[in-house]
């Protein structure tokens, strides 16, 4: 919950404005904000990607249909958990959708608790997701905090190596790898060398979240 | 016959002789008109006109000169010789027109009369008796009469000129020369001659028995003989039977041996004195002769003498007659050129050739044949002919009646066959024959029609007892079908049903023609038609049935989007419906809110509604209905069933349809399948493409009377082989497909009275075109 106080957005995706403007009646009145769109294309250029939330997706849209729309959102890292809605859905869309990441493949008429349901758990999804992201881009920001030197050092340190063996590498003192290796300490916040390793593998497994490095500092490859 | 093969062929005088006798007649038309048939009389009228207009009767009025002529016979007035040659004087003297001649005949009865004394009797006779009427010619027969003229012609006719007659040339070389007014052409028994004849038909002959009398005659003629067969000696032994009494002759002659043969110039008396003309005696030889007679005169010929060269005595006289002509003329005697000896030919009885086995064929070219049996031929020839001419045309009438009968017995043949063959095919076919004569309300049927509805007590076949039976709702339309084709003389074709006395309901069917001869008479034949018009029933259920289930299964391929559209309006109300629950539990309640939430949950009812009644008609199987629709609102009602399909299967559908478009006649559920299934086909003929290539376009249009309805889409087209089978049941290109869809339009197209095609469009795709008749403005 990086801002409680932010009501979650269901993003509503679908060609037939009656069904829309009902199931966005229904979701305003639990308490949900919404955002009716007609179509994919639509929804793609007018989208409040900064909103949390969810996103209700009429399978059947003319153009950009809503299993293609949801692939165009994978590819950009990640995005809105999504429910797919469907007048006629049959079971290898709704497999396709579900292997997809989708939160849940639902057919009309629907039923409000049902809805609400998947609703509900996917914008928990993207509540959980976006924590996760948030804590990912603030280990990130520590790293890109070190100086080239601690980051070499500290990349020794993630191989195991002993601080004369990191000295001998990178042809420096032993009494200077301790100096870098109490800075890389106190500024990724880590306490023990434990702690500094799990932080570290914490930023493999959320590559995504690493923000783009400033000119001339450009980061090297990944901590691989 | 004799005298007409006889005579020399003389044309004019035979001709002109025939117009004398006929002029002779008294009253020839009337006796043609009697006796002759009506060829004939006129015949005989054209040859009367050519006979008077002619010269020869216009001459019969001119100056006729009147002459008189005396012949004087050496014998007797019963002489052949005289007699025939006398007949010849005469025709040929009268048959001048020009010239009237008194003809006297004296006899001076030769040889039995004679001498001095006789002489003078008889000139004093003829001169007293011709003192009135003295002849301008006398004619002299024989020599013996010459004789007398020569010696007694100054005292009894001075002056007056000579025709000598059948006088011999070896009697005249005595007397010559004769005066110059006695005039004639002598003539000559060619008794050498004769007997050469005779040697070479008789080849083997060595004797020549001569027969006469002891008299003046017989010496004359034994001496010439005996003279004339001296060069034959040697061929020849001559023996001279003379003076026998005739039954001591006949007897002589009977026992003539085979190599005789006999002559004889005749005899006037016989050994004991009997009188015989020679004519007679010659006949007496011949019949007692074993051996063939020859003699040398004409006259004796057809006494049983072969014959002899020699002149006949009518052509002696005709030449004298015209000698005597010429010399009433004026001509003078010794200007007139004459020849030296009348010619002579070989005289033959032909009985006589037969008897000695002559062959006619070694006659020669001169012969002159008497008592030639006419052959059968020539006798009966043209009677032969008519009767081979009647035969024949009667023969030819009996066979061509035989023809004609046999003929006709083919032709009846022929005719029962035909009729066995058609009462077959009739009974084979369920036909009956029927004639119905208004004009005597008369019918005729045929009873070789099966009976199939033999169970109704009303002929079903009865035509003209039937049309009281038949099916009141169809009786105005049958009697108006045939008052039309009485009045039109067209075929004509009719079915209805007609109820049974038991009750059950046939189809007939009745086809016929007025009869071109007779206005009021209509010839046809009528069927029963009742297990045709049931499987027709059947097979338009079964047309039904089968479009139905293509019916269904096109919308259950289109049951997803038939869902969707269904479960579109039923989300929205359901969604609505809900969040007017939620509201309801706040307080307070916005009511515009609600009161929106209504009208919206009502309008989705209709949606929802609106699509089942689209859906209804579809699935629902009733029976055709036409009625007049509009081609525009049907497409834009099918387009909305197949909306969510087309969504689904990302096709864009262009729809350009004209405006103001006349209605048509058609069944809307029929058409609408119709229509379902080209754009489903269209869909599917897209599969393949990319989703933005996809673009089905539905057109209408009015062409040319017809409102023509296309669908097109983008795909790959219709492959060539398949154009033709594209429209057969059965046959399909998809795997999934029954090959039904397209066959099934067809008929419901044809029943529309429509037509569908296909064809490929120059920028790829296929386009479906239906034409359908629109309806006629009322």
């Amino acid at each position: 919950m990086t801002d409680p106080s932010a009501t979650p957005t269901v993003h509503l995706v679908d060609d037939d404005p009656q069904v829309a403007k009902a199931l966005a009646r229904l979701l305003r009145e639990h308490g949900f904000r919404t955002a009716v769109f007609d179509s994919a294309e639509a929804f793609l250029a007018q989208r409040d990607a900064s909103a949390p939330g969810c996103l209700v997706l009429d399978v059947n849209l003319p153009g950009l249909d809503g299993l293609a729309l949801q692939r165009r959102l994978a590819e950009g890292g990640p995005a809105l958990p999504i429910v797919f809605l469907t007048g006629h859905g049959d079971i290898p869309m709704s497999v396709q959708a579900v292997k997809a990441g989708a939160v849940d493949f639902l057919t009309k008429p629907v039923a409000a608790e049902v809805l609400l349901a998947a609703v509900r758990a996917g914008v928990a999804l993207d509540a959980r997701s976006r924590e996760a992201q948030a804590a990912s881009a603030a280990l990130w920001q520590r790293h890109a905090s070190l100086t080239a030197r601690e980051r070499e050092v500290l990349a020794g340190l993630v191989a195991g190596k002993l601080n004369k063996q990191i000295a001998a590498d990178l042809g420096i003192v032993e009494p200077t790898v301790k100096f870098h290796r109490a800075r890389i300490m106190a500024r990724m916040q880590a306490h023990t060398i434990a702690e500094l390793m799990h932080l570290v593998a914490r930023l493999e497994l959320a590559p995504d979240a690493r923000p783009a490095a400033p000119p001339g500092d450009e980061a090297h490859d990944s901590p691989m | 016959m004799n005298g007409r093969i006889a005579r020399p062929p003389d044309g004019v005088t035979h001709v002109v002789r025939s117009r004398l006798r006929f002029r002779a007649r008294p009253t020839p038309r009337g006796l043609l008109a009697e006796d002759r048939p009506a060829w004939a009389r006129s015949l005989a009228c054209i040859v009367c006109l050519i006979a008077l207009w002619s010269p020869l009767g216009t001459a019969a009025s001119a100056a006729v000169k009147h002459h008189n002529v005396l012949v004087l016979y050496s014998n007797g007035r019963l002489l052949p010789a005289n007699v025939e040659g006398d007949r010849a004087i005469a025709e040929t003297l009268s048959a001048r027109a020009d010239l009237s001649v008194a003809l006297s005949s004296e006899f001076l009865d030769s040889p039995h009369f004679g001498g001095e004394a006789f002489e003078r009797a008889m000139a004093d006779f003829l001169r007293e008796k011709y003192a009135a009427a003295p002849p301008a010619v006398v004619i002299a027969g024989g020599k013996e009469a010459l004789d007398f003229w020569l010696r007694h012609r100054e005292e009894i006719f001075p002056g007056v000129p000579v025709v000598h007659v059948g006088v011999p040339v070896s009697w005249l070389e005595r007397v010559r020369p004769l005066p110059p007014d006695v005039v004639g052409i002598p003539i000559e028994h060619d008794v050498v001659g004769t007997i050469e004849q005779a040697l070479r038909w008789h080849p083997a002959a060595r004797r020549l028995v001569v027969v006469t009398d002891t008299g003046p005659w017989g010496r004359e003629w034994e001496q010439r003989l005996r003279a004339l067969t001296a060069g034959l000696a040697d061929r020849l032994a001559v023996e001279y039977l003379v003076g026998l009494p005739a039954d001591e002759l006949q007897r002589r002659l009977r026992d003539l041996p085979g190599d005789a043969i006999v002559y004889s110039p005749g005899f006037f008396v016989d050994g004991s004195g009997r009188a015989f003309l020679p004519r007679e005696a010659v006949r007496l030889v011949a019949a007692a002769s074993a051996a063939p007679v020859y003699a040398t005169f004409s006259t004796l010929v057809g006494t049983g003498i072969v014959g002899g060269r020699t002149t006949g005595f009518d052509a002696i006289g005709h030449r004298g007659a015209e000698i005597v002509l010429a010399l009433l003329e004026g001509t003078a005697p010794a200007s007139l050129a004459l020849p030296a000896v009348m010619p002579t030919a070989l005289h033959v009885d032909w009985r006589q050739l037969g008897r000695w086995g002559i062959d006619p064929q070694t006659l020669p070219g001169d012969a002159v044949v008497h008592f030639r049996t006419p052959s059968f031929w020539e006798t009966y020839g043209r009677w032969v002919l008519v009767v081979g001419v009647v035969v024949l045309l009667q023969a030819g009438f009996i066979a061509a009646l035989l023809v004609e009968r046999r003929r006709r017995r083919s032709a009846a043949a022929a005719l029962l066959q035909s009729e066995q063959h058609m009462s077959l095919a009739a009974r084979a076919a369920g036909l009956s024959m029927w004639v119905l004569d208004f004009g005597h309300r008369r019918k005729e049927l045929r009873e070789d029609a099966p009976a199939p509805a033999a169970a109704a007590p009303v002929a079903l076949f009865d035509f003209a007892g039937t049309l009281e039976h038949i099916l009141a709702p169809d009786r105005d339309r049958v009697e108006e079908v045939i008052r039309g084709a009485l009045a039109s003389g067209q075929d004509f074709d009719v079915e209805y049903r007609i109820v049974a006395a038991d009750g059950t309901l046939h189809w007939q069917s009745a086809r016929g023609r007025a009869d071109p001869g007779q206005g009021q008479r209509l010839l046809g034949v009528v069927s029963d038609i009742t297990q045709r018009k049931q499987a027709e029933a059947g097979a338009a259920q079964a047309h039904a049935a089968l479009q139905h289930m293509t019916r269904v299964a096109l919308l259950g391929q289109l049951s997803a989007s038939i869902a969707h559209q269904l479960n579109q309006p039923l989300a929205s109300i359901l969604g609505n419906a809900e969040a007017a629950q939620k509201m309801l539990q706040r307080a307070p309640v916005d009511l515009a809110e609600l009161r929106d939430i209504c009208a919206d949950i009502v309008a989705e009812d209709q949606r929802a509604a609106e699509v089942i009644r689209r859906l209804g008609a579809l699935f629902r199987r009733s029976p055709p209905a036409l009625a007049p629709l509009d081609v525009n609102e049907l497409v834009r009602d099918t387009v909305e069933l197949t909306r969510t399909n087309l969504l689904m299967r990302q096709v864009a559908l262009e729809t350009t349809l004209a405006a103001d478009l006349p209605p048509l006649e058609g069944d809307r559920v029929q058409l609408q399948q119709m229509l379902l299934n080209l754009i489903v086909n269209a869909a599917d003929a897209m599969n393949a493409l990319p989703e933005t290539e996809r673009v089905m376009t539905i057109a209408s249009a009015l062409d040319a009377g017809m409102i023509r309805l296309s669908v097109a889409d983008r795909g790959p087209g219709i492959p060539a082989e398949a154009m033709d089978k594209l429209f057969e049941p059965f046959w399909s290109t998809k795997a999934e497909g029954m090959g039904i869809g397209l066959a099934v339009c067809r008929s419901i197209v044809a029943a529309h009275h429509g037509t569908i095609d296909v064809a490929n469009a120059p920028d790829g795709g296929a386009a479906f075109c239906v034409r359908l008749p629109a309806r006629a403005t009322p």
